[in-house]
């Protein structure tokens, strides 16, 4: 069984405030008017917002949107409440994502009616638990993929079985990037291969997808013929990650070096705290930068080792950026990406302050993991404020 | 319109079921009686459980904060239609 949260963080506002129902609400960052969309009510995109869309265009499309900062603490905690709930009725459940999961419900259900009526009871407690507003959608199939098609049919608050005996005629009815883990590149592949469609993909011989897709060949095969995968979902997540990127767009373009000092170490922090959660380093570093024209100038530097240290990832990303400050162009945006990556440990130093570094940063880390992002940074972040005091003034 | 504030309040709760209902505040001099409460989640500060209670009444949104470790509460958000 694959359940989907309608809207999700446009659902749990509304939810939350009855003033915002039935309007069509984008939500998006700190900033209104640099932000992106992150999430649309239902009545915002029957008016054409689309999630990741910039305010601008969003107000554009849709001039009665009402922006509303969103609040990433109270999604998290909704999730771990609707999926206490799902708990209540199977201990096999796969957090998929922040308004996803799976839940095998073989045993629990026993059969398609006994899951139609699990369905509906899962709802009803959504529903006591959770208020009106926040719905979700329910897809049942014989394996996760096919689950996860069949809810994406049934949006918003549906309830859809696809049975075994359907599955081709669902997926036939499918557009072929409907399908989870066939992303862009793999639908051009196919194109190119003269195959636009589940029935002609179905009718592709398995040893023509191998020497293609190589590995993911069959799980193409497999999946085009309503065959059960052994990695159900998500083949191209499950890939090994060849890099990691974060992008900032700054409150106002600018070229004042302290801004884009700070900007450019959270970007450099994060990045780094990526690399030491799944244990890699990385040897590359791309630093990516919009200017105030929207041009864009990308650099990229190999280091001599792999590093997933925040303070080498900003002195080396600093150095291209500090080049491009003379120019007469304001900067809007500035990336990092962190590519080449090497799984496991960095080599350990031989120098005992960079030992201590390491030390330190694995106890930052300790931390970070227990109270949250924001439980440390480093003192460059910080802007210098002066407040007042009877005698005059004293730094913050 | 919606304003981000972080003013304390005084709060009159009920406890029903082992639960915290707020019932009505006085924020700015003036009494608010809450109508419903829509939504209610809790977020770790440190150490620190923070409640906050999304709730309304005929013509405003309110989020209430109450700091468990000092019993305080604050009105930190307001929504009002149109």
């Amino acid at each position: 069984m694959h359940i989907d949260m309608n809207a999700y963080f446009a659902s749990v506002e509304q939810q939350a405030n009855p003033f915002l129902r039935n309007k069509p609400i984008g939500i998006i960052g700190k900033n209104e008017k640099r932000s992106v969309i992150s999430a649309a009510s239902y009545q915002a995109k029957q008016l054409g917002v689309k999630t990741a869309m910039s305010t601008w265009q969003a107000k554009n499309i849709c001039p009665s949107i009402i922006l509303y900062p969103g609040d990433p603490d109270k999604y998290k905690y909704v999730m771990n409440k609707f999926n206490n709930i799902f708990s209540e009725f199977t201990d096999k459940i796969e957090i998929f994502s922040i308004d996803e999961s799976f839940l095998d419900i073989t045993d629990t259900a026993e059969d398609y009616f006994g899951a139609i009526f699990l369905a509906q009871t899962i709802r009803e407690r959504l529903k006591e638990e959770l208020g009106d507003y926040i719905t979700a959608s329910i897809g049942i199939s014989s394996n996760k993929l096919m689950s996860k098609l069949s809810s994406e049919k049934v949006k918003p608050n549906g309830i859809t079985v696809t049975r075994p005996k359907n599955i081709k005629k669902v997926l036939f009815s499918s557009e072929l990037e409907d399908l989870c883990g066939l992303g862009k590149n793999t639908k051009h592949k196919l194109n190119e291969m003269g195959i636009y469609n589940f029935e002609q993909l179905s009718k592709t011989p398995l040893w023509t997808l191998k020497k293609e897709f190589k590995s993911k060949g069959l799980w193409l095969y497999n999946s085009s013929n309503g065959i059960k995968n052994d990695a159900d979902i998500e083949p191209e997540n499950n890939s090994e990650q060849k890099s990691i990127s974060n992008t900032n767009t700054m409150q106002i373009d600018t070229l004042d070096e302290k801004i884009l000092k700070q900007n450019l170490s959270k970007l450099s922090e994060k990045t780094a705290y990526k690399l030491r959660s799944i244990n890699a380093t990385s040897k590359t570093l791309v630093l990516k930068i919009r200017f105030d024209d929207f041009s864009n100038f990308t650099h990229q530097i190999t280091l001599n080792k792999g590093t997933n240290d925040g303070i080498i990832i900003f002195k080396n990303t600093w150095n291209m950026l500090s080049k491009k400050i003379n120019n007469s162009k304001k900067i809007r945006q500035i990336g990092i990406s962190a590519k080449s990556l090497l799984t496991g440990q960095c080599q350990q130093s031989i120098f005992k302050k960079d030992r201590k570094n390491e030390s330190a940063l694995n106890a930052l880390d300790s931390l970070q993991k227990k109270y949250g992002k924001n439980t440390w940074k480093r003192a460059l972040i910080n802007s210098t404020q002066l407040s007042t005091v009877s005698s005059g003034f004293y730094h913050k | 319109m919606h304003e981000v504030i972080n003013d304390p309040i005084d709060v009159m709760v009920s406890f029903t079921e082992n639960k915290v209902i707020p019932k009505l505040f006085k924020w700015n001099k003036r009494n608010y009686k809450i109508e419903t409460i829509n939504l209610v989640h809790t977020k770790m500060e440190g150490k620190k459980k923070i409640f906050y209670f999304s709730v309304s009444d005929l013509t405003n949104y309110f989020k209430l904060k109450l700091d468990t470790d000092c019993l305080e509460w604050h009105l930190i958000e307001l929504y009002t239609d149109g």
